[in-house]
């Protein structure tokens, strides 16, 4: 009698790995479906929200610019810090500004370097290659945040022209109205 | 006997423990190469740098289109077009005026993106598309403290009208090809 309610209770604890399996077949599922192989990726973080665009162009591979509220990074690597000033216009608010001293004019000096070396490498690819595939055409993917202002992206779009790249491809999130 | 026909029913059984490890390794993989949001581009290039170039203008013929939008904290300036916006010849300004925005912000200022009357503007720039059916350049021209987000807004309710159709469905096109101009400081 002891032995058989043993036996039954072994057998009413075994795992029930059916339903588990169910359910998991269907995260497969959703999750091969939302797999992404684009081009490009964002790292979204609090000072990188990009703007929402009704554009429907898809996005190439270019030299990645990324302009946050904090950092400008070419191609994965920090270039420079941006700095929070006191706004002039309106007293008590602090608007995010490229520091003086990085600063000739409007070009920002080490990103117009930086992007003047990644240039002079897409144009070598080109040379080597000879393929038109590669033929350097000066594009460039700008990722910045949406609360930047214009200001610091005029001087940056300044610099990229300086540096030969004048075909801006402003990355933004699909979607709205 | 009983014994022997336990022993064949369990071995009919599924295994599915291995299935279930393959799966579980699959999904964080996954998971970290899924994207759940789309991402697109808008392109944009820089104003052209060179000589003016004197055209021979017929007289009858329209004045050209320059559309320019000036965006600035007080509303959205269209200029370059004054020949749709006021037919019967501009206003007059006083010496040092400055023209009024063309979409004025509600009070004096637009405090927020919603403030800005973005169905007005492709309207207007609905009733000049209408009079230049082959111009599709606009000149954006923003001031210094714009922020990014409001230029975009600007940059879509420039490039197609979605309340207005084309034949085969799709958003009536409006002037796509944007270029950004240095901005008013």
């Amino acid at each position: 009698m002891a032995l058989k309610k043993a036996q039954r209770k072994q057998e009413e604890g075994g795992l029930t790995i059916t339903s588990m399996m169910d359910m998991m077949t269907i995260i497969l599922v959703f999750l091969l479906k939302s797999y992404s192989t684009d081009d490009i990726s964002v790292a979204a973080s609090d000072d990188l929200v990009l703007p929402v665009s009704t554009t429907m162009v898809k996005p190439q591979l270019a030299v990645n610019l990324v302009v946050t509220r904090s950092i400008v990074v070419v191609d994965g690597v920090e270039v420079l810090r941006l700095t929070e000033e006191a706004d002039e216009e309106n007293p008590g608010d602090m608007i995010v500004a490229v520091p003086e001293d990085e600063k000739k004019g409007q070009l920002i000096t080490r990103l117009y370097d930086r992007l003047l070396e990644k240039a002079e490498d897409a144009k070598q690819l080109a040379e080597m290659t000879g393929s038109e595939d590669h033929e350097f055409k000066g594009r460039i993917l700008l990722q910045c945040d949406k609360n930047l202002p214009f200001s610091v992206i005029r001087e940056v779009m300044y610099t990229a022209g300086q540096a030969q790249f004048s075909e801006f491809r402003f990355v933004v999130y699909q979607g709205g109205t | 006997m009983a014994r022997k026909r336990t022993a064949l029913a369990d071995a009919d059984e599924l295994d599915l423990v291995p299935i279930m490890n393959l799966v579980t390794i699959l999904i964080p993989f996954i998971l970290m190469a899924s994207s759940f949001v789309t991402l697109a581009v808008i392109d944009s290039t820089l104003p052209a740098i060179g000589q003016p170039q004197q055209v021979e203008q017929d007289p009858d013929d329209k004045p050209p289109l320059m559309l320019s939008l000036m965006v600035t904290n007080m509303g959205i300036t269209v200029a370059g077009a004054d020949a749709v916006l006021f037919p019967e010849g501009a206003p007059e300004l006083a010496e040092g005026e400055d023209r009024p925005p063309t979409i004025p912000c509600p009070g004096s200022e637009c405090s927020d993106l919603e403030s800005y009357d973005f169905a007005e503007l492709t309207r207007i720039l609905g009733m000049i598309k209408d009079e230049y059916p082959d111009d599709e350049n606009v000149i954006l021209v923003p001031e210094s403290r714009i922020p990014y987000e409001l230029i975009v807004k600007v940059m879509d309710h420039s490039r197609e009208d979605v309340d207005a159709k084309n034949a085969d469905g799709t958003p009536r096109t409006l002037f796509p090809f944007v270029v950004i101009a240095g901005g008013a400081e």
